[in-house]
């Protein structure tokens, strides 16, 4: 096995770590910049980390102050009595550097720079935040911001709130890192509505030196942190991203990450000269690229703590059966419905299960799954039903629904409902639904912490996430890729090297997919009616003729391709057919020749293709090709060196899968060989970081082995 | 008036309103880095400048006014129309 990177994939990789516990658990901090004034941002971080009764030392920068907040005052960085091990920079935009640069002259080795108006605000905050990165390297200052809200670590041994959030959340084993500030205080205020608590919470803003991902690297290994939830306006450092989120999913001391990604629209499409590159959009790479990388993408902010409450408050379910109680025959089917459309199983109970609760259940109920207790159900009939869905080994998780009726005693279910989730291996959430005769119940299961959502679907969705989560901590690590002679690798870069930019002929493009084995049928460039006829004799009628030439794109657009040609008088006659028209179209354009090649007998029409994209590097694509394509648009993506199990993944996303094994009695197509030509063709594209896009399309999908019908190939 | 009598008359405001020594001002000083004046600061000093030379300033400009230097320069130009 073996697998080259190129040197822009593996150095994004092997970035040494950011040290980051100055900004996490500093012994002494200063707030640089603050004032006297409550209610601005400088005053309320200061007051702030006094209130939230930070176990270190704390000082100001405040000139012409001598204590702000009971904290003594120094004019500048440079009189503080010892180097801090943290600064909280919020003096305005233009004399952060000033402030940083005294930091740095302290031996200060962390900062927090909260101030606005760096690379945001246009060419003046760019050149700004550019200033404060250098100064950051020169003098070694892990820094977090600038532009954003702060950091919060509820660690007992620190309570640090360095931030001008409204107050300090609960301690509890939720990261939440955010690029924006303001989202932040919505989140921290919906969290203490629903009792949730955090372990740490970053505001990363501008992330000049420290990104999310250096975050991630450092809560990978925080033992406070069990779960991170992530909020991102863009992607900076994609590749880096994938390999580190990948390597924090999956192992022994695996931690999900949640992720909501904004700006879905697409963008960067608009300049592509390929189909690969117009439907490679960031957004459709952002989600291949989440889950391959074991990431949960989410939509909203609820989602993602709906999912987050149920994995840090019960046990992780083993699997996707769902067992329902209900008083509330309704209610139980939109749960089956979703269930079932989340891709959760709604199973019937074992006989034994249905045995005891037919014990405790009146005649009417509804003994199979989901459990309907009826409407008149007190806290005894739900205590039953829970306990015996609980113990059926049928299910793996339970959901107990309750609406409010006049005779339903709505606090002794929550209790029951309570220790229940207590005491079980198995997980439990909660949905009463309903407004204000629910509310007090709810909190009171919030408060023990048990999963309440205010609709059944919402759990449900929730339920799904983990079991996102649990398959892929199941599945296999990956297969390796396969051997490509160390003389072929050298050949292709060679080739792609030493061609200008743009589109590559045909014939090299060709040439360049032989190099790394893929199945490339017989061709030869021709100069002449005879040099064609010759061609086609020894590589066997049918073939195609395709005009050459690096003025003509795309050849149908000038009539530039004859298929199907069947004799020497034929080769003759479309030689010169094909001459005249490229005359007629573009009279200037060079001809270069006529490639003549065998035609490829029919089957099912593929694409593969692939393109650079400026964050994620090299892409690969798949999916439904020649004429599907712009209809369906049934295409998946994955980061390239691609595997082969990403590659079978990748059609199953397309249904591609379904139609290359053969539909009502079609026969099946040669998938193995597909997979191993997408698997190549990624290599290919990763091993040479001048493909800018490729489109290997239609690639025709036979019952043993694939012809290659077009090969386009754009290098930058 | 002469440069250097704006600059002391300058300075004596500063020192008012931001509460520091005389002694402590230099012409060279950023009022938020050096003197330590917060927004609502810098619009009592632009105020406290129009009263003592009894100008009247533009304040978009006279708020973009960095240091000390630059404030006796910018009202002198007021001062000496």
């Amino acid at each position: 096995m073996t697998q080259l990177v190129n040197n822009a994939v593996s150095s994004a990789v092997d970035r040494p770590r950011l040290r980051l516990d100055g900004i996490f658990y500093p012994k002494s901090l200063a707030v640089v910049g603050a004032t006297n004034a409550p209610g601005t941002v400088p005053y309320d971080i200061l007051a702030n980390i006094v209130n939230s009764g930070f176990q270190g030392k704390v000082y100001a920068v405040a000139p012409g102050k001598k204590s702000i907040c009971g904290v003594p005052a120094f004019r500048y960085v440079l009189d503080l009595p010892e180097p801090v091990d943290l600064a909280v920079i919020v003096f305005p935009a233009e004399v952060v550097d000033r402030a940083l640069e005294q930091c740095g002259q302290r031996g200060i080795p962390a900062a927090i720079v909260i101030s606005a108006g760096f690379r945001e605000v246009g060419a003046e905050g760019r050149r700004r935040e550019e200033r404060i990165k250098e100064l950051c390297r020169q003098y070694g200052i892990t820094l977090i911001g600038p532009n954003c809200l702060g950091v919060i670590n509820t660690d007992p041994v620190v309570q640090l709130n360095a931030s001008f959030a409204r107050a300090m959340p609960q301690p509890g084993p939720i990261a939440m890192l955010s690029q924006s500030g303001a989202l932040c205080t919505a989140i921290l205020d919906y969290a203490r509505q629903r009792h949730i608590g955090f372990s740490k919470f970053v505001s990363f803003g501008n992330k000049a030196v420290v990104s999310e991902i250096d975050l991630l690297e450092y809560l990978a290994e925080d033992p406070k942190t069990s779960i991170i939830l992530l909020y991102l306006e863009e992607i900076a450092e994609g590749r880096r991203l994938y390999e580190v989120a990948r390597r924090i999913t999956r192992g022994p001391n695996a931690k999900p990450i949640l992720v909501i990604k904004s700006a879905r629209t697409g963008r960067g499409a608009a300049a592509a000269s390929s189909h690969t590159g117009a439907m490679a959009t960031e957004d459709a790479i952002c989600d291949a690229v989440f889950e391959s990388a074991g990431m949960i993408r989410v939509d909203t902010l609820e989602e993602m703590f709906d999912t987050a409450i149920l994995y840090t408050n019960q046990p992780l379910p083993r699997g996707p059966r769902v067992g329902i109680v209900t008083n509330a025959g309704g209610p139980g089917v939109l749960a089956t419905d979703a269930a079932i459309r989340f891709g959760l199983e709604v199973p019937p109970l074992g006989q034994a299960t249905r045995q005891r609760l037919k014990e405790h259940l009146p005649a009417t109920a509804n003994m199979t799954n989901p459990v309907d207790v009826i409407g008149d159900a007190r806290a005894d009939r739900y205590q039953a039903a829970i306990a015996a869905v609980l113990d059926d080994p049928e299910i793996d998780q339970l959901l107990v629904i309750l609406t409010p009726q006049s005779m339903t005693d709505i606090m002794a279910v929550a209790e029951t409902v309570c220790a229940a989730a207590g005491s079980s291996a198995k997980a439990l959430a909660a949905s009463f639904m309903g407004g204000v005769d629910v509310a007090p119940a709810v909190v009171r299961m919030e408060e023990a912490r048990v999963p309440h959502y205010r609709q059944p679907e919402d759990a449900l969705r929730a339920m799904a996430h983990l079991q996102q989560v649990l398959r892929w901590r199941q599945s296999a690590v990956g297969d390796g890729l396969p051997e490509i002679p160390e003389e072929a690798r050298r050949q292709a870069r060679q080739m792609v090297d030493e061609s200008p930019a743009g589109l590559l002929p045909e014939s090299q493009a060709l040439a360049l997919l032989g190099l790394y084995g893929l199945q490339v049928p017989s061709y030869r460039v021709c100069r002449s009616p005879e040099q064609a006829v010759a061609a086609a004799e020894e590589i066997g009628y049918p073939v195609v003729l395709r005009i050459q030439s690096p003025a003509v794109i795309h050849k149908t657009e000038v009539g530039g391709v004859l298929v199907d040609v069947r004799s020497a008088e034929d080769v003759r006659r479309g030689f010169a057919l094909l001459v005249e028209r490229l005359k007629a179209a573009r009279p200037d354009a060079p001809l270069e020749g006529i490639l003549v090649r065998r035609m490829i007998p029919p089957g099912h029409e593929m694409i593969i293709g692939g393109k650079r994209d400026p964050s994620f590097g090299p892409v690969v694509m798949v999916g439904l090709g020649g004429i599907y394509v712009e209809l369906w648009q049934a295409v998946a993506f994955a980061l390239a060196p691609a595997t082969a199990g990403q590659v079978r993944k990748m059609l199953t996303k397309t249904k591609a899968d379904k139609l290359l094994s053969g539909l009502r009695g079609q026969p099946a197509a040669d998938v193995n060989a597909f997979v191993d030509a997408v698997v190549r063709l990624s290599m290919l594209l990763a091993d040479c970081p001048r493909i800018a896009e490729m489109d290997l399309n239609p690639v025709i999908v036979g019952p043993v082995g694939y012809g290659i019908a077009d090969a386009r190939i754009v290098l930058s | 008036m002469d440069r250097s009598e704006i600059e002391r008359r300058v300075i004596q405001v500063v020192s008012r309103v931001l509460s520091i020594d005389e002694d402590d001002i230099q012409p060279e000083h950023h009022f938020v880095f050096d003197l330590g004046a917060d927004s609502s600061q810098s619009v009592q000093l632009v105020d406290a400048f129009e009263e003592e030379f009894q100008i009247e300033m533009d304040r978009e400009a006279a708020l973009a006014v960095k240091t000390v230097g630059e404030a006796v320069d910018f009202i002198a130009e007021y001062v000496n129309r």
